[in-house]
């Protein structure tokens, strides 16, 4: 059996998923490009999407150099009594800061010591320790990098295309996806979106996975799943196809592994269908 | 339901005969047999048969048999049911059994190739 379809192949998989969307009401149609025979299979869904977003703030340095600088003015040198009563006021404030020191440091011996004896009541004192654990916690992160991930769950609007690509003679997958206010999302935003069991594949080579295209039939940009290695993943199962003699849906099959990529789900009831179809065929030639 | 990768202790019994766990009671706890062949030249798996919760979704299962392989990063498993399609990765094999299982286990193919691109 050939492993590169023909468009006619393309085309009578393709009405063959259509019969069984409408049986299960998956919302799949088939939309004609204007003044040419080609045409697509078309699907929009809505859905809910994590997208990932990392921010990373720089350092944040408080240091003493940038805000300190020496300032000279040359003004006329203070006479005695002045210089006196600057002493004097300097002076006070260092003896207040040291007692407001004390004062604090006595305020944290009692703290501990508080802590201590609640500690000899564990069930009460469990919450305090924690809160007043983490509030120290953040105290010391104030001058480290931060560095945190934002889940954003989004409603979002797909639109899936089914193309027959002449080059590779397999359907190819064109999609794009908007968010409720009507933008379309980012290249990183898709490969975000990505499903869990993909990404580490995805990582080490995100460009020639999904990459960002103009749609052969209409001209718009989308986003494309690179049908190279179609072949490769479809070989085995057209391969036994052919060895047991079952008829198999090409288009089907081939989306039923690339669509999980982008979240398009397709139902197992397709293959129930599909399995009580050709039982159906069986007994009939019996 | 324990979806972990880390743990996979629970599929790795070494079942050279048909075990299902009767000695669970509760349906949702029961295992059900799953049969691995490799399709192609991916590597074959010493153990063939496991005994997996129903409640294991195809992603965790095709992480377990990609650990187990030893796969590298680039390299993306499949796994075909009836050679007919691939399950959604969050499909739980208690369900494709209970659709297309037969003789008391479900077949699984799968299959490694750089997937995409």
């Amino acid at each position: 059996m050939s492993l590169c379809m023909q468009e006619e192949t393309f085309h009578h998989c393709c009405q063959h998923l259509l019969q069984l969307s409408q049986q299960l009401r998956d919302g799949w149609s088939w939309e004609s490009a204007q003044g040419c025979l080609e045409g697509y299979l078309k699907k929009t869904v809505v859905r809910s999407a994590v997208i990932k977003s990392n921010h990373v703030w720089d350092k944040t340095e408080t240091t003493s150099d940038s805000a300190s600088h020496t300032s000279c003015h040359p003004h006329e040198i203070l006479n005695f009594k002045q210089l006196l009563n600057v002493f004097y006021i300097v002076f006070s404030v260092c003896i207040l800061h040291i007692y407001l020191t004390y004062i604090l440091y006595l305020h944290s011996v009692c703290s501990d010591l508080y802590n201590l004896f609640l500690q000899s009541f564990p069930d009460a004192s469990c919450d305090d320790d924690t809160i007043t654990s983490k509030i120290a916690d953040d105290d010391d992160d104030d001058d480290e990098v931060h560095i945190e991930s934002e889940d954003i769950c989004q409603v979002l609007q797909y639109e899936y295309h089914i193309l027959f690509s002449c080059s590779y003679s397999t359907p190819v997958l064109y999609f794009r996806a908007f968010t409720q206010e009507g933008r379309s999302l980012l290249l990183e935003e898709v490969w975000n979106s990505v499903h869990p069991n993909f990404r580490q594949r995805l990582q080490n080579s995100p460009l020639s996975t999904i990459s960002q295209e103009e749609h052969p039939l209409l001209g718009q940009p989308f986003f494309k799943i690179h049908p190279c290695r179609t072949e490769e993943f479809m070989r085995p199962v057209l391969q036994a196809a052919h060895d047991q003699s079952r008829p198999v849906n090409f288009v089907l099959t081939w989306l039923s592994v690339v669509g999980p990529l982008v979240g398009l789900d397709v139902p197992l009831k397709y293959s129930i269908l599909l399995q009580s179809e050709a039982n159906t065929r069986d007994s009939e030639s019996d | 339901m324990s979806d972990s990768a880390e743990s996979p202790t629970e599929p790795q019994k070494e079942d050279s005969r048909p075990t299902t766990d009767d000695s669970a009671a509760n349906d949702e706890k029961k295992k059900i047999d799953v049969l691995l062949k490799a399709v192609g030249d991916t590597p074959i798996m010493k153990t063939k048969k496991w005994a997996v919760d129903r409640g294991r979704t195809v992603q965790s299962l095709s992480q377990f048999i990609s650990r187990f392989l030893k796969l590298d990063a680039n390299e993306q498993l499949f796994i075909y049911v009836n050679q007919a399609f691939a399950p959604s990765p969050d499909q739980e094999v208690g369900a494709l059994f209970d659709c297309f299982g037969s003789d008391g286990k479900l077949v699984l193919h799968y299959c490694k190739s750089q997937a995409w691109g």
